[in-house]
Formats: structure tokens, C-alpha cells, sequence
């Protein structure tokens, strides 16, 4: 009788939960939610909040994806003029629209972000090697989104970036015409490349980044957050992630959605800087030539760039193709960092690596900075001159750079910084002494290895202290 | 003295068991995969590199705007004059696949994608593309302008 009266007295809740622990044993999920900790430590704090942005943004981007799909519809005389309906005549579509873009852009952003943080750190040290495999895929996933929605208004812009992107596959050794015909629907960009596009943007693509996603959080949840190489200290307590690391988590999205609303607001369209606008333009024809100024999306603008350093024949190979080999094999190093890293593996510091991020990002901002065009002095009606912007561009990132380098130096004590200094070799040939692109890159290459080869040899193995 | 020799036939009985299973699984993956990828390539396109006559529009287009590009098959053909003659050269980059046009001020025809720059023969001058564009050749016949493709 008593204990009829008790249950009567619990909260539906309470039922609602004895009820499923019963059937499905919920009790011990919140027991391992309970005791779920993020490690803390000191600087390295900020950066385990990037997974979850990224992954904010990503739902953002499901649900505005969804709803730009009430009204847009693919076809040869329908694409542009159900973006044109979407933006100019559905209520509030320019608000669907520019929330589905903006947030595109700062879903790769903060993709980036967590991605260098985890190389700085050494967060994919072993056992999370495969959690950094996994996010390596979907950084590709979220490119091939990138690029497939890019399609989608079928307008001007979107014609020639495809045309250029997909005519890239070309060069993939024995399978390469198949691949492009397989891409295009056809030998040329004509809308049955649309229709695939749309296939991949609003079926597989989001399928496959859903299965990975869950992947790279089973990983997560199963190994935990990685502590950062300076403070591994398994005495010190962490933070409890239910409630206090999801709330904290939540706070940060509620900022992500204030300025993504208040970016949607402010500039509908974009900033305006090219490889980040979104105005829709002309429509495509495929009988127009490309005009002066296209440029892709700025995560792609390093690639477009070095496809035009590069010379019309090398080793053999036409430009595209080696430009295309060089890209390849710099991502392939990077999706095997853990394996490589073998001292950090072990647990010992590896400043290489950190050094090889450092490296990676003064080799792309140059890069960017150049396909932007920025500093260079162009007469009215022409393009900038190229010298004079990759003068302006090496100074830029040199100055940059050598701030960074300090920072490092003084800051953190790093003194290893052979790669760095090897890519800003390259900035400072090429842009401020006008030497070419790759040989200045060879110079570099050069400088890099003798920077491994004569630190290896001094460089004892270090062991970590033990914990107490 | 059964038991060795038991032991020795087994696993040979039970690789080529798994040799069989190995075959069917790998033939009835090529069975699925087959169709799949045979389907996904379209079938080409016919009527490449024929001869073209240029539209009404398209003459109007060339006299206001130095060139025009147009269709042949598969094919992109820009046609131009330049120095009072006719021209037309394959209108697709060599180097990355973009629609080039024809400067008239510098004498050029250009890729604005990563500034390929081609003499007006399609000779590459400066920039990345790694091969010159194919010629055409476009006699006008009264009115009327022909484009067809010069043998190599």
C-alpha cells in the first residue's frame, strides 16, 4: 500500500524514466554520463569547443538546407529563377538563403580551426589516431559540399568554378576521363552535371557526413577528450561534462547563432571579397567566357593559385596534373600524421609537427593572400600586376610570421622551426626577390630536409616525467 | 593413427571451401558493381567537330562584340577578327577547362580563370595552359560564316 503511494507521489518524469530504464537499462548511460570529465588545462581549454561549433553549424546548414528544398527546384529554365524566386519574392527567403551560406563559410571556419588546433596540440596521438582519420574525411565531406552546392544556382560563377574543379579530375592517372565524364554526367558542364550535383549535395553527402559524424563522437565519447601534451596529469580532476562542459557548450552555440544572425543581417550577400559572395549574378551560359576576377571559394583559393604558379609542363607532366600530385600528396602526409608523429605517439613532445602546422598555414595564407590579389597595383580596366601583388603578399605573411615566431619563442619556449622557417624561405624568395614560385619552393624543400636531418641527429629521446 | 591424418585433410577441405566463398563473394560484388558504374557514365555525345554554319545572332554578336562563341557538338569554338581577318580557335582553356574570349586591344586571346594568354593562332604565350588551342577554319561565304575544323 505504501509503496502504490510512492509511486503515485513520483513525478511523471521519474516514471517516464523507471519506465525506459527498465526496457532499455538508461540508468547506466547517465551513470557514464555522470561521470564523463574534459580534462582541463590551462590555454588549450578553448579549443575543445570547436568540434561542437562545427558540428552547430553543420545542423544549422540540415536545417536551412531543408528548407531552401520547399522552393528550389533543378532544371536548365528552373535553377536560377527559384534561387532569384527564393531570394526577391518567398518571404524571408533571403534570410533561408544567406543563413544556409553565411553558415557554410563558418562551418568551414571553425572546421579549420579544429582541425589545426588538434595538429598544435597533438590531439590525434595514439589511441585517437582514427578520431583524426575520421575528421580528416569529413573536412573532405564538407569541401565536397562546398563545392557541390556552389552548383546549385546554376548562375555564372557556379558554371565556372565547376568547369574548372571537376576538369582537375582529369589528370587522376588511368580512371581520370571516366571519373570527369562520371562527375559531369556528360564530357562538358551542362546541367546533367547539375542534377548529380544535387544528388551528391542533398542525399550522399549529408548520409555519409551523418555516419561519419556519429563515428568520429562513438570515438570521442569512447576514448574521452584528449589532455593536452603539457598538462597530462591524471591526479588533476576534470570538468564534469553533464552538466558543466554541455552548458558551457551551449552558450558558445547561442553566441555562433548572435553572429551568424547578425552577420545574415548585416551582409545578406557576403562580405563582398571574392570567394565569399554570394550575389546571384547572370545565369550560366555555357557560350560566355569566364570573366576577369573569378575566383573560387576562399578554402580553395590556395589550390587556385598554385595551379597557376605552376608552369604549363613539369617532370613530364602538364601543370594541372603535377600542381594536382603536389595537393595530393600534402593532404595524404596530413591524413597520416598520427602515424608519423612517432614521438608523439609515445608521448613525448614532438615540435616538428607543431612546427609542421605553423609551416602549413604560412604555405596556404601566402598562397590565399596572392589569389586575392592583394596590394597589387592594376591600371584601370586590367588585372593587378603579379609582381607587384606577391611582393606586397610575402610582406604581409613575413610580418605576420616573424610575430608568430616570436610568440612561440618567447611564450611557449618553442625553438624547432625549421618548416616554418623553410615556407617563409619560399614567401621571401618568391615575393620579395621575384625568383619563381617552385624554384623557391625547391630552395625551401632543401632547407627543410637539412633542418630534419641535422636536428635528428642531435636530438635525444626525450622521456616524458612520469606522473606522480 | 586416424588423427593425423584428420587433421591434415581438414584445413585443405575447409581453404578450398573459402576459396569458392571468396570467388562468389568477389564475383557477386563485380555483378552489383558492374551495372552501377557502367550506368553512372552517359553515353557520349555525337556530332563532334563538324561542319558549322554561325547563326544570324551569332554574326550580330561577332560585329558588336569582336567574337562570339558557338556550339559544334560537343565543341566550343571562339571566332574573331582581328586585323581584318577571320579567326576561330577552340574556346575551351587547355589548362583547366574555362571558356577563353578575345581581347582586341592587346591582340591576345585570354582565359580570365588563371590568366592563360594565347597568340591569335592559339599558340599559349604566357600562363599555365600546357598545350595551344586547336584551330579552326572560318571562311565567310557571302553572308554567311563556315567553321570547320583544320586536320592536324
Amino acid at each position: 500500500m505504501e509503496a502504490r503511494r510512492e509511486e503515485v507521489r513520483a513525478s511523471v518524469g521519474e516514471r517516464l524514466y523507471r519506465w525506459l530504464d527498465a526496457r532499455f537499462g538508461v540508468a547506466r548511460l547517465v551513470e557514464f554520463a555522470r561521470h564523463k570529465e574534459v580534462p582541463v588545462g590551462g590555454h588549450s581549454m578553448v579549443w575543445y569547443y570547436l568540434g561542437g561549433t562545427t558540428l552547430f553549424f553543420f545542423t544549422v546548414q540540415l536545417v536551412s538546407g531543408v528548407l531552401l528544398l520547399m522552393y528550389y527546384q533543378p532544371g536548365e529554365a528552373t535553377s536560377y529563377e527559384s534561387i532569384r524566386y527564393i531570394t526577391t519574392k518567398v518571404p524571408f527567403g533571403w534570410l533561408i538563403r544567406s543563413v544556409h551560406c553565411w553558415s557554410a563559410h563558418l562551418m568551414i571556419l571553425s572546421l579549420v580551426v579544429h582541425m589545426f588546433s588538434t595538429m598544435i596540440l597533438k590531439a590525434y596521438r595514439k589511441p585517437r589516431e582514427l578520431t583524426w582519420v575520421t575528421g580528416f574525411v569529413l573536412f573532405a565531406i564538407a569541401l565536397g559540399f562546398g563545392f557541390s552546392g556552389y552548383l546549385l544556382p546554376w548562375n555564372e560563377l557556379a558554371f565556372f568554378a565547376t568547369a574548372v574543379g571537376t576538369d582537375s579530375v582529369k589528370s587522376v592517372p588511368v580512371v581520370g576521363q571516366w571519373l570527369l565524364e562520371v562527375m559531369r554526367g556528360g564530357p562538358d558542364v551542362t546541367i546533367n552535371t547539375l542534377y548529380r550535383f544535387f544528388a551528391l549535395h542533398i542525399v550522399i553527402l549529408p548520409l555519409v557526413m551523418v555516419a561519419v559524424v556519429s563515428t568520429h563522437l562513438v570515438f570521442i565519447q569512447v576514448q574521452g577528450m584528449a589532455a593536452g601534451m603539457a598538462h597530462q596529469r591524471p591526479d588533476r580532476p576534470g570538468l564534469r561534462f553533464f552538466p558543466d562542459f554541455l552548458l558551457r557548450d551551449l552558450l558558445l552555440w547561442l553566441v555562433c547563432l548572435i553572429v551568424l544572425a547578425t552577420l545574415v543581417y548585416l551582409l545578406p550577400y557576403g562580405p563582398g571579397i571574392p570567394g565569399m559572395e554570394w550575389e546571384l549574378g547572370k545565369k550560366a551560359n555555357p557560350l560566355t567566357p569566364a570573366y576577369p576576377g573569378i575566383k573560387p571559394e576562399w578554402y580553395f583559393l590556395w589550390v587556385y593559385q598554385l595551379l597557376k604558379e605552376f608552369p604549363p609542363h613539369l617532370a613530364g607532366m602538364e601543370g594541372p596534373q603535377a600542381a594536382l600530385l603536389i595537393v595530393t600528396v600534402l593532404m595524404g602526409i596530413w591524413a597520416l600524421v598520427p602515424w608519423l608523429d612517432r614521438r608523439a605517439s609515445k608521448g613525448q613532445p614532438s615540435p616538428k609537427f607543431t612546427d609542421l602546422a605553423i609551416a602549413a598555414i604560412i604555405f596556404m595564407a601566402y598562397l590565399t593572400l596572392k589569389a586575392w590579389d592583394i596590394g597589387g597595383h592594376a591600371l584601370p580596366g586590367k588585372l593587378p600586376d603579379p609582381r607587384s601583388t606577391a611582393w606586397a603578399c610575402a610582406w604581409i605573411t613575413l610580418g605576420i610570421s616573424c610575430a608568430i615566431a616570436l610568440l612561440r619563442l618567447l611564450a611557449y619556449r618553442q625553438r624547432w622551426m625549421y618548416f616554418s622557417g623553410a615556407a617563409l624561405l619560399q614567401v621571401v624568395l618568391n615575393g620579395v626577390f621575384g625568383l619563381d614560385y617552385l624554384l623557391a619552393g625547391a630552395a625551401a624543400l632543401v632547407v627543410a630536409i637539412a633542418g630534419v636531418v641535422v636536428t635528428s641527429r642531435k636530438e635525444p629521446a626525450v622521456q616524458l616525467r612520469a606522473p606522480k | 593413427m586416424t588423427a593425423p591424418v584428420a587433421h591434415s585433410v581438414k584445413p585443405a577441405r575447409r581453404s578450398i571451401l573459402n576459396w569458392f566463398l571468396g570467388v562468389g563473394v568477389v564475383g557477386w560484388a563485380a555483378s552489383v558493381l558492374y551495372p552501377v558504374l557502367r550506368y553512372l557514365r552517359p553515353l557520349g555525345e555525337a556530332g563532334a567537330g563538324g561542319p558549322l554554319k554561325l547563326s544570324a545572332e551569332e554574326l550580330t554578336t561577332l560585329g558588336k562584340s569582336h567574337f562570339v562563341i558557338a556550339r559544334s557538338g560537343t565543341r566550343k569554338v571562339i571566332v574573331f577578327e582581328a586585323g581584318g581577318e577571320l579567326r576561330a580557335l577552340d574556346a575551351k582553356c587547355t589548362h583547366e577547362g574555362c571558356t577563353v574570349q578575345f581581347v582586341p586591344g592587346d591582340s591576345l586571346v585570354w582565359c580570365a580563370c588563371h590568366n592563360g594568354k594565347f597568340d591569335l593562332d592559339g599558340r599559349v604565350l604566357a600562363g599555365p595552359p600546357p598545350r595551344p588551342l586547336a584551330k579552326w577554319v572560318a571562311i565567310r561565304e557571302g553572308n554567311d560564316v563556315i567553321l570547320t575544323m583544320e586536320k592536324a
